[in-house]
């Protein structure tokens, strides 16, 4: 193992903006940790500048959305389209996956997460996915990102 | 500063303080609505469930963060919010929302770290009590920083005690504080932050507080909690603030099984009275799920009040908190709070320096002021303890230390309603092997239906029973009233009998409270309410107020349930049942199943399909839209309002629905009766009535019933039409002739009264008993044939004589043979006729002769039963001798009105409101004249054009006409079959259900009657007479309560299980 790859992989953790819930970040943010990850935990009802800003400032290796209340398609689409369009590289490139109740009719909603997925998510968990394949997923869309940041530049 | 004030909703803290004197727990939905309507309705809901409630008015999150413009566009767009946006719709509007909630006070709930926009709407509303908190609704919910929530609550507190102040209301404020994050927070914090946030309301000039304190995972841990609360509050809120503690129903992950739930708001509700707490906000069984409506929300109140009640006794496993040892949280609470205001006397700066610094630190909490270090952990035993107590000056978390986890976190959250879920599946698995409850389902919640209600309820307390028993109770309008009784009819209604007359209980009322067996009549009940308008036992009670006292009635008997005995009352419309097993599935129109051991078919007056005529009238006045045909029903049900001011409408019938229904269209209508100095009333009339032109074949209105001079316990020994001499007469296999045999002795009871009574009125008591005794023995002897003769001439022989004969049938049609030259003429016929009556009914039904011997078919109609019912009489007979001839003439003489309403009936004559067409009166659709008409057979210059016409006549049930879906159902699947009477000659003749004797279980199309299931009531009219009987009497047990009894009694022996086919060796089949 290089030395260079023991630097830990930084996620930012954040939720949309209208929702308030709180647990599920809390137990995302153990889980990441557990797995190695350092988090920036942003918190319940982040308003998309308040993310944006974050990303811009900290340049994490991924960003990983949770929601439950439902609105995360109709939030999470407004937010990825403002990252993507960034002209920042850092904002338009990072990767980003959302994953809870995206939508208020429950579990099984496929057309959802290709919507997500066509709009800009490196990846989309719907209620009800396989938490290994979440590790998975973050493990490969962290894995191609520069050893080395360029924090400074 | 005084609780009272000229407007507004009342003061909350001192409804708490009454329901407190009066050992009562507060209860409290969460419930907010966009909608005004909605939001009064809910209101109102809250304020009716049987339960002492606060009532809840929740705001929506635009509102709550400030964003008016975003309620406005939303409400504009016609999209629902999840709260009530206060602020868009204003003082007048909100104000007027909030009177639906009558005398309960509503509090404002919002979660706002930044309310002054909120409570200053509030105030200009008339409402003066909220919550929240400068910590507890800004850290969880709000990304606002505390250096801006504490200013903003300082100075929105400051605001709130001062403008309630100059609405002459007291401010009231509940912390939120206790509550911090719904779950995973150990009860120190809680208890420390619940004081520190009413010590900061109190500072800030708020002089009314409630502290919150949130269920979490340990009940005698949360006893402690409370504990513990009160006594810091003691030593730290100034003497002058008024206070009560706020318990929450868990507000973590909750159970998903409605069991589940139901354990955990059961759990609450104890740890609140054990706890000392004096409200309880609730959560409801659709928490894991979805928003619950508000018949959920009242479902919740209901049954946490009824654990709280059962709370206070011995039974209950959990300790009162004198009992606790809260050494434990008071002291870490202590050191928390003391911590804070070590800061400075400015409590607000002290808690955002406590944060800062990480002296206060809510485990798991991600604002950003919050320092994050504190972790709590779930113990072994279930108590909820600090995994990490980071900076705050608590002792270290030491041996109870646990790493928290993802995976011990998640099963942390989850571990309330995992338990809960556990527990009511093991409870009912047990409850199903062990003891699986024996279930009772009565069917329609009139008076038949309550009756045996009470009796089941009786039965059970005076014998516990080895199994739970449920009862459910199933109306498809109001459950408790029924559809006849219902309390939203109008007032003009009355009911007979005399209210005096009426009760419901099966036992007078004594000193304990009312219950199954024992409370009030209905008279008696009128007269405790304090009504300054109840005019004594011998009036007739308006139909609603009849409801109200049958929904007393069954609280009452609900009230009174003994252990292992449930009451649930369920609103739905039963539209069939099948057998399962050994039970009976009920199906409801919404499609809930409601599973049954045995059922009580009690569904009451039926709606039947119209018969030939009637619809010949209807499809008339479809066709033409001027006109209107409303079919016959309970007045209650009538369409009354569509007839038109001026309108003429013909009126068919003229018995105790006539009475009704002339009622509603004058007095109803704003006319009003004056007694003039002759004693004689005058209508003066509102100028909304129309004319109504009745007819009837007697072409008279019921006449009055005499004056009532019988007490309620007073009952009639009959000397000749005795039950013992008609038990006699029925022999097996000799069906009898009424009028041959019946009649007679009931004709000669009549005369033998009639004359009685005179002879009381000019001779005494004494002679009376021996002219009685004298006149009984010469019928005996010369036969009742000739009674008439032989008392008259007893009666003469005394010197009593120049009274007019009975004449029975005369005074049935006292217009009958006789033709009448102008409708003048029949008008004044018919009113010295009314007078006459009045002059009779006023001589009383005791001392009036005529009126007394009338009331003879009132009093001995369990007589006249014991001869009809069950085939007593031939087909012929008992067709055109008894319903033909006999009921109706009976219902006419004896069903009697009071006389206010012949009064009244005499004067709408003269004021030419209501007009009568005269007898053998003929109503038709005329089709060239394109309208209804009615005529008098017997009157000239009699015919009346109207653009109306209502059947003032109750309809017969008629199990095959009868259009409920149930009875369809039970028709064709052969549960119900006709009752048929075809003995002797003229046969056949059907009616209602055929039934088997007591229990009077249907009688299948098998032949076989159906076991465990019971019909009571109009059903059964036909092979029963006068099922229609809606009270009992006071005294002795009548036939109502009788058959009541005798269903209760059978409906709650186990079933007889027959024995197992067993052969022993050897045997031969």
């Amino acid at each position: 193992m290089s030395p260079i790859q023991s630097r830990p992989k930084r996620i930012l953790l954040s939720t949309v903006s209208s929702d308030s819930h709180t647990w599920n970040l809390v137990f995302l943010q153990l889980l990441l940790q557990e797995s190695g990850y350092e988090v920036t935990n942003l918190g319940p009802c982040v308003p998309d500048a308040e993310l944006i800003e974050q990303v811009r400032v900290q340049r994490p290796d991924a960003v990983v959305i949770s929601s439950v209340n439902g609105h995360g398609h109709l939030d999470g689409r407004r937010l990825i389209r403002k990252l993507r369009a960034d002209s920042d590289p850092a904002l338009s490139t990072v990767p980003v996956m959302i994953g809870g109740k995206l939508g208020i009719q429950g579990a099984g909603q496929p057309h959802l997460a290709d919507e997500l997925v066509a709009e800009g998510f490196d990846a989309v968990f719907t209620d009800g996915a396989d938490p290994a394949e979440f590790g998975t997923a973050l493990r490969r869309m962290t894995a191609h990102r520069p050893e080395i940041t360029g924090a400074a530049a | 500063m005084t609780g009272t004030r000229p407007q507004g909703s009342p003061d909350m803290q001192n409804h708490v303080e009454q329901a407190a004197q009066a050992g009562q727990l507060v209860v409290q939905p969460r419930m907010g609505m966009s909608d005004p309507r909605s939001m009064a309705e809910g209101l109102a809901a809250v304020a009716a469930a049987r339960a002492r409630t606060l009532a809840t008015l929740t705001i929506d999150s635009y509102t709550r963060v400030e964003d008016i413009a975003g309620a406005r566009e939303a409400l504009e767009a016609g999209r629902a919010l999840n709260g009530f946006p206060l602020v868009n719709h204003g003082p007048h509007i909100t104000a007027q929302v909030v009177r639906a909630a009558g005398g309960v006070p509503v509090q404002v709930r919002h979660g706002s770290a930044r309310p002054a926009h909120i409570f200053e709407a509030m105030v200009a509303a008339g409402l003066s009590a909220s919550e929240g908190g400068p910590v507890s609704y800004c850290l969880p919910y709000s990304r606002l920083p505390l250096a801006e929530a504490v200013p903003a609550w300082t100075d929105a507190t400051q605001q709130l005690a001062e403008q309630a102040a100059d609405h002459g209301m007291r401010a009231h404020l509940e912390t939120f504080g206790g509550c911090m994050l719904g779950q995973m927070c150990p009860p120190s914090l809680l208890v420390a932050i619940s004081v520190l946030e009413a010590l900061f309301f109190a500072r800030n000039g708020v002089s009314s507080v409630s502290l919150s304190y949130a269920q979490q995972t340990n009940a005698v841990q949360d006893i402690e909690a409370l504990a513990a609360l009160h006594h810091l509050a003691e030593l730290f809120l100034p003497a002058d603030v008024a206070r009560h503690v706020v318990l929450y129903t868990y507000m973590g992950v909750y159970p998903s099984t409605e069991a589940g739930a139901e354990l955990l708001l059961d759990s609450s509700a104890q740890i609140a009275v054990r706890g000392g707490a004096q409200r309880l906000i609730v959560k409801t069984v659709a928490e894991a799920h979805r928003i619950p409506t508000v018949a959920e929300n009242v479902a919740a109140l209901e049954r946490a009040a009824r654990v709280s009640r059962q709370a206070l006794h011995d039974d209950c496993p959990l300790p009162w908190a004198r009992q606790v040892d809260y050494e434990t949280v008071y002291s870490e609470a202590l050191r928390l709070i003391t911590a804070v205001l070590d800061h400075g006397s400015d409590i607000g700066p002290g808690l955002r320096a406590a944060f800062a610094s990480g002296v206060l630190d809510v485990p798991f909490c991600l604002h950003r002021d919050n320092a994050g270090a504190a972790r709590g952990a779930i113990a072994d035993d279930g108590r909820l303890v600090w995994a990490d107590t980071g900076a705050m000056p608590l002792p270290a978390a030491g041996a109870t230390r646990h790493a928290v986890t993802s995976s011990r976190l998640l099963g942390m959250l989850r571990y309330t309603a995992d338990a809960h879920d556990r527990s009511a599946a093991l409870l009912s698995r047990a409850r199903a092997q062990v003891t699986a409850a024996h279930r009772i389902a009565v069917v329609g919640s009139g008076p038949r239906g309550l009756a045996v209600v009470e009796r089941l309820v009786a039965r059970l307390r005076e014998e516990t029973p080895e199994r739970a028993v449920e009862i459910v109770l199933i109306d498809k309008d109001q459950v408790g009233a029924g559809r006849i009784g219902r309390t939203d009819q109008n007032p003009e209604f009355r009911r007979t009998p005399a209210c005096g007359e009426g009760t419901m209980f099966s036992g007078p009322a004594d000193d304990g409270p009312a219950r199954a067996g024992a409370g009030p009549s209905l008279g008696q009940w009128w007269a405790a309410t304090e009504d300054p308008c109840y005019p004594g036992p011998n009036a007739y009670a308006p139909r609603a107020l009849y409801g109200a006292y049958l929904r007393f009635f069954l609280q009452a008997v609900q009230d009174s349930l003994p252990a292992r005995a449930t009451l649930r009352r369920h609103t739905g419309h039963v539209t069939g049942m099948q057998r399962v097993g050994e039970a009976w599935q009920l199906r409801c129109a919404d499609g809930e199943l409601i599973t049954a051991d045995r059922v009580v078919l009690a569904t009451g007056h039926p709606v039947t399909q119209l018969s030939a005529d009637q619809t010949r009238f209807a499809d008339f006045a479809v066709a033409r839209p001027h006109l209107r045909y409303i079919r016959g029903d309970s007045a209650a049900d009538m369409p009354l309002e569509r007839i038109a001011p001026g309108a003429r409408v013909a009126v068919l019938g003229m018995g105790l629905t006539f009475y009704d229904i002339v009622a509603a269209l004058t007095t109803g209508r704003g006319g009003r009766f004056h007694e003039g100095p002759d004693k004689a009333l005058r209508y003066v009339p509102s100028g909304l009535e129309p004319v109504l032109v009745a007819g009837s074949r007697s072409g008279v209105p019921l006449p009055a019933r005499g004056l009532n001079q019988k007490g309620p316990l007073w009952r009639y020994t009959a000397r000749l039409f005795t039950p013992e001499r008609i038990t006699a007469l029925r022999a097996p296999g000799r069906p009898l002739d009424f009028r041959e045999r019946i009649w007679p002795w009931l004709h000669a009871e009549m005369q033998l009264v009639y004359y009685a009574t005179a002879v009381r009125a000019r001779l005494g008591e004494r002679v009376e008993r021996e002219f009685l005794a004298r006149a009984a023995a010469l019928v005996e002897h010369a036969g009742a044939g000739t009674a008439e003769q032989t008392i008259r001439a007893a009666a003469a022989e005394l010197g009593v004589d120049g009274l007019d004969p009975l004449d029975v049938e005369h005074l049935a049609r006292p217009f009958a043979g006789r033709r009448f030259p102008s409708p003048d003429a029949f008008t004044a016929a018919l009113t010295r006729l009314i007078d006459d009556d009045l002059a009779h009914a006023g001589q009383g039904n005791f001392h009036g002769p005529r009126k007394a011997a009338l009331d003879v078919l009132r009093d001995v109609r369990g007589t006249i039963r014991r001869a009809v019912d069950f085939d007593g009489l031939t087909a012929a007979s008992h067709r055109d001798d008894f319903l033909g001839w006999f009921a109706p003439l009976s219902s006419f003489l004896a069903a009697g009105p009071p006389a206010q309403r012949l009064r009244q009936t005499r004067a709408l004559l003269e004021a030419g409101v209501l007009r009568v067409a005269g007898p053998s009166a003929e109503f038709a659709a005329d089709e060239d004249g394109g309208g209804f008409t009615v005529r008098s057979a017997q009157g000239a210059g009699s015919l009346h054009r109207c653009e109306a016409l209502i059947d003032a006549r109750i309809p017969a049930p008629d199990l095959d006409r009868d259009t409920a879906p149930l009875t369809r159902h039970l028709r064709a699947s052969g549960l119900w079959t006709p009752w048929t009477n075809d003995r002797g000659d003229g046969g056949p003749l059907t009616g209602g259900v055929a039934t088997t004797a007591v229990p009077y279980r249907p009688v299948t199309a098998a032949g076989t009657p159906a076991e465990g299931v019971y019909v009571l009531g109009i059903p059964c009219e036909g092979q029963r007479w006068f099922m229609q009987v809606g009270s009992a009497r006071p005294g002795p047990w009548t036939d109502f309560t009788k058959d009541a009894d005798a269903i209760a009694q059978d409906a709650l022996t186990a079933p007889a299980r027959p024995a197992a086919h067993r052969r022993l060796e050897g045997t031969r089949a």
